[in-house]
């Protein structure tokens, strides 16, 4: 019960404060009669605010943006026109801001379009914030008000703001008299800060949704308000049919080298070992990707692979143990970088433990488990989507008209030039569809073909009299397949009207499966 | 409170830009601007209790609603009590029956009436008509303002209908002000509602240079008669009319209104400008403003190719030579392909395997520079066409800027046909031109030569159709647009 709770805390976390304040989130999940949000609620809330020094030192690379973005908010209680913060994914435009508002200790509406999925989700959340409404068991996790459309969610913003301007006011002119107050907010301004505004394009009413947002400076008339707009995609990405004002852009560019350095090394224990490490690391895994998320994902393995020579962690390191480090090292860099986005499972991470870093293909067995008769199915999906369906007879059927195609005509230039044109349009358009029952066909021929003892539902198969029970059990394969998504369905064919399939198997997946099941695949397989 | 002298002279500057009827009651005095020219066509249907109507028309951020808003408020002080003004947005009330139901909220609020929210469309129209009527007896002119008049043009135009249609009657008195960028706004309309439209047509223009100009002058110079400083205030002024007599100054200026002329660009360049004021000294310099045209003019593309890694520049360059190659569509494979043969043919120091170059391929898709070509349903995403969403010439700009020398030489490329200016923001001529509908663009796809004066030419794909465009700074002489399909 916890969890409603949480949108009201993490509205404010990012990787980065997340990272800093672990125990404002036992705090959050420890008490469950949270009191009454106040207006104190609205600021950043930590006990004492950020000061200039440790808001550039605490965001390694974004000196620049953070003086531009200072600059453009203006000393306190100063009106400003729309802000538009982009740059690429993991280039720190949350955690800038958010901290710079820490800094200034002002009031703030965050809400991001990720969590808040569509315009009404928005709304409310907005509205919530500034109406000063938790969700709780009291008011049975509802809203304070009940928004869909954009002309109701301008007229309540407007009171909700007057509001909550009119009660600053008011409690800037008591803080200031009595200041006893633990937290004081800093000017009678609010701002709107929308993240991930890219995502709004995919909404339903994107076309309407994206100027309404870029206008709503204008459409409120409320000059205590400030809008911010963080978005991964630049401002000629939300190109509308009549345009729109366009907003100050301020954009974050991607960390250079020496940016990812310092973040990297940030909150290390010894920080000279892994400057060594970075030393060896960075640049080559800098030349490609310069994803900050991507590259701490990557290293944090390389390194305790680095240190495992290492018998004592807090060792300085001299010359000497620099070089022997390098030389046990070296050998794991270059496939280290080849493996670098490889998503692996917990059992085969331990698999990789064990194993050496032999080449990229040290790893044959399958990653998984599946049973055989759906091993089957993905050899056969995969022949259907790569073969020519003409030419099934010639593989499956030892009587069919094989015999004109195994005479190979010498090949003149001209029909060479044919093959290639073909085979490079195969490669564009990728593998080809097939029916169900073509499929199931090339299914059961293997299954009938393989000396194996197969499972009982291939056996019912094989079984003269048919027995269509029996079949059930493989199109359910065929459907979980289909979700886990080794066989996609398509559209319809226009003319036949049935449902096509395409095998998405890599090849060498494919070569994979069918080594697990000593299937001789390369037989089966078309090669132009 | 404690502020420095700077702090209140960059308050004061900035609550000024901030506010659209401060900038243009500049513009108010003189008689042949569209304000006075709005000024009497409402004045006198309020005056000669007659209906109206009235179409605002020009390019974004000419202040329309602005100098409309000056109009208003100066009528509603003038003939207070005969005015009640309804307003409506397209962007909010696109839909007739919320539209229909704000003006019934509206209309409620103004005469102190209940207002209930469970009228259907027919009451609250019917209350509508009824109030027309009313307000025409107690000889009350009600202004309506469709702010976004484009919008409501869509679909069945039932609120434009009724509104007109009621506006028929002797017995009522109203005026409607249609506002829109579109400047074939009244063509967008049906006939039963265009034979019921007056077509009065109020043309807003971008500001020529020299009203530019006295807006500088107007906004930026302190008052003299403040409660800053004297001495502050004159060193300030004069100061700032330095500046504006230097000549680089007036570079920027040119710059800046050569891809944008309108009021709200050049707002927007002060703006910038003024918070970049350096607090200590509080004093303008010219560096402020070129700092400013920086931040206001930028290249969105070449920034984000600027970031890219090694990696994911040598997949555009493939691509960049699969276009010049000109294959008419290449997938991911393809781009291997192309991978390995430079790979090969170049000896280039680093080598990564598919998995990793199908991430880069992601990222770059991320960062959208460049885009899938096809649907893709259920295709994935090696087979999937793409292409290429930047030109040759800022693909060779973003490798200048990372110094991959090697990867340049890869890029052989023909000289690019076109070369577009770095100074010139290519979005904001491509919003601007078709937030009037001049280009009708298909595809995301530009390349564009603006000179001073301003001459767009528009290259929609290189195999799509190709638009020259050519500006003649004057809307009435509705722009030659000359389309040579190829």
């Amino acid at each position: 019960m916890n969890k409603v709770e949480s949108p009201q805390v993490t509205k404010r976390k990012t990787r980065l404060s997340s990272a800093c304040t672990p125990n404002a989130v036992e705090n959050a999940t420890r008490t469950i009669n949270l009191p009454p949000l106040t207006l104190r609620d609205l600021v950043f809330g930590e006990e004492e605010a950020l000061t200039y020094d440790d808001l550039i030192s605490s965001l390694p690379g974004r000196r620049t943006q953070i003086f531009e973005l200072i600059r453009l908010l203006g000393p306190v209680n100063s009106p400003v026109s729309p802000l538009f913060v982009y740059g690429g994914a993991s280039t720190g435009k949350t955690s800038t801001i958010l901290q710079i508002f820490r800094h200034l200790n002002r009031p703030f509406v965050y809400s991001s379009c990720r969590t808040c999925y569509n315009a009404r989700q928005l709304f409310e959340n907005i509205l919530n914030q500034l109406l000063l409404h938790r969700k709780s068991e009291i008011n049975g996790y509802s809203s304070a008000k009940k928004c869909e459309k954009q002309a109701d969610f301008v007229n309540l913003l407007k009171d909700a703001l007057t509001g909550v301007v009119e009660s600053l006011k008011g409690n800037l002119g008591k803080s200031s008299s009595s200041k006893n107050s633990g937290i004081s907010v800093n000017g009678s301004m609010v701002y709107l800060i929308f993240d991930s505004l890219e995502l709004i394009r995919d909404w339903d009413k994107s076309s309407t949704m994206l100027p309404f947002l870029f206008k709503l400076h204008d459409i409120l008339k409320v000059p205590d308000v400030g809008l911010i707009f963080i978005s991964n995609s630049s401002l000629d990405a939300y190109y509308s049919d009549t345009g729109f004002v366009d907003p100050i852009p301020v954009h974050f560019p991607d960390y250079t080298e020496d940016a990812l350095r310092q973040i990297l090394m940030r909150n290390q224990p010894n920080s000279k070992l892994y400057s060594c490490f970075l030393d060896l690391v960075l640049n080559p895994f800098y030349r490609v990707t310069r994803k900050l998320d991507e590259l701490s994902t990557a290293l944090s393995p390389l390194f305790k692979k680095y240190c495992e020579p290492l018998d004592d962690l807090e060792v300085v390191p001299n010359e000497e143990i620099k070089r022997k480090l390098l030389c046990c090292f070296k050998p794991y860099i270059a496939p280290a970088i080849n493996e670098i986005f490889r998503v692996t499972s917990l059992a085969s991470n331990e698999n990789l433990k064990r194993k050496k870093y032999g080449g990229s293909d040290s790893i044959d067995g399958l990653e998984f488990h599946m049973s055989t008769s759906a091993k089957y199915l993905v050899i056969s999906a995969f022949l259907a989507s790569r073969n020519p369906a003409t030419l099934d007879a010639t593989w499956f059927d030892s009587t069919g008209g094989s015999s004109n195609q195994k005479k190979k005509r010498k090949s003149s230039e001209k029909s060479r030039d044919l093959k290639e044109a073909a085979e490079q349009e195969a490669f564009l358009k990728g593998p080809g569809t097939f029916p169900l029952e073509r499929l199931l066909a090339i299914f059961q021929c293997l299954t009938s073909g393989a000396e194996y003892s197969v499972e009982e539902e291939i056996e019912g198969e094989t079984s003269l009299d048919g027995d269509n029970s029996l079949m059930s059990d493989i199109l359910l394969q065929v459907s979980s397949l289909c979700s886990a998504n080794f066989i996609s369905k398509g559209g319809s064919c226009p003319l036949e009207g049935s449902i096509r399939y395409r095998s998405t198997v890599s090849e060498d997946l494919a070569l994979k499966v069918a080594k697990s099941l000593k299937f001789p695949i390369s037989n089966y397989l078309y090669r132009r | 409170m404690g502020r420095s002298i700077g702090e209140e002279a960059l308050l004061l500057l900035r609550r000024r830009l901030c506010d659209p009827n401060f900038i243009f009651s500049l513009f108010s005095a003189s008689p042949d601007s569209n304000y006075s020219k709005l000024k009497f066509i409402v004045s006198s249907s309020v005056t000669e209790a007659c209906n109206n109507s009235i179409l605002l028309l020009g390019p974004r951020g000419c202040g329309k609603i602005a100098v409309l808003d000056l109009v208003l408020e100066d009528l509603l002080k003038e003939y207070s009590g005969l005015i009640s003004v309804i307003k409506l947005n397209g962007l909010l009330h696109c839909d007739d029956n919320c539209a229909i139901k704000e003006i019934a909220r509206q209309l409620c609020i103004e005469h102190e009436l209940m207002f209930s929210k469970m009228a259907s469309f027919d009451d609250n129209s019917q209350f509508m008509i009824a109030m027309l009527r009313e307000c025409g007896l107690a000889h009350k002119t009600v202004i309506f303002i469709l702010d976004e008049f484009d919008l409501f043009a869509q679909g069945k135009q039932r609120l434009l209908y009724s509104l007109l249609d009621a506006m028929q009657s002797v017995a009522s008195q109203a005026v409607v002000i249609g506002v829109s960028c579109r400047l074939d706004a009244d063509q967008l309309l049906e006939k039963r509602v265009r034979s019921r439209f007056s077509h009065r047509k109020l043309l807003f223009h971008p500001p020529p240079k020299e009203d530019l100009q006295r807006l500088l002058k107007h906004t930026l110079l302190l008052p003299t008669d403040s409660d800053l400083p004297h001495d502050y205030v004159t060193e300030f002024n004069s100061k700032l009319s330095n500046i504006i007599a230097d000549k680089r100054f007036m570079e920027v200026i040119d710059k800046l209104s050569d891809s944008d002329s309108t009021f709200s660009n050049f707002v927007r360049f002060l703006f910038s400008a003024v918070s970049f004021i350096d607090l200590k000294s509080g004093f303008m310099t010219l560096d402020n403003f070129k700092s400013a045209l920086l931040t206001i003019q930028r290249q969105p593309k070449l920034d984000c190719l600027k970031g890219c890694s090694v990696l994911e520049f040598f997949i555009m360059v493939c691509m960049r030579r699969l276009e010049v190659k000109e294959k008419e569509s290449y997938n991911f494979n393809s781009i291997m392909k192309e991978y390995n043969r430079i790979y090969d043919s170049f000896k280039m120091p680093d080598f990564y395997s598919p998995s990793v170059c199908l991430r880069a391929f992601e990222h770059l898709v991320e960062r959208e520079l460049i885009e899938f070509a096809d649907r893709g349903q259920n295709q994935s995403i090696e087979f999937r066409s793409v292409k290429l969403l930047i030109s040759s010439y800022e693909l060779q700009q973003g490798l200048k800027f990372n110094r991959f020398v090697n990867l340049k030489t890869t890029l052989h490329l023909t000289p690019p046909v076109l070369h577009f200016s770095p100074e010139v923001d290519l979005h904001r001529c491509r919003q601007h031109s078709n937030s009037s509908h001049f280009i009708c663009s298909s595809n995301k796809r530009f390349e564009a030569i603006p000179r001073s004066p301003p001459i767009f030419k528009g290259l929609c794909g290189s195999y799509a159709s190709f638009l020259v465009l050519s500006y003649s700074g004057k809307y009435e002489e509705s722009l030659c647009l000359i389309v040579c399909s190829l």
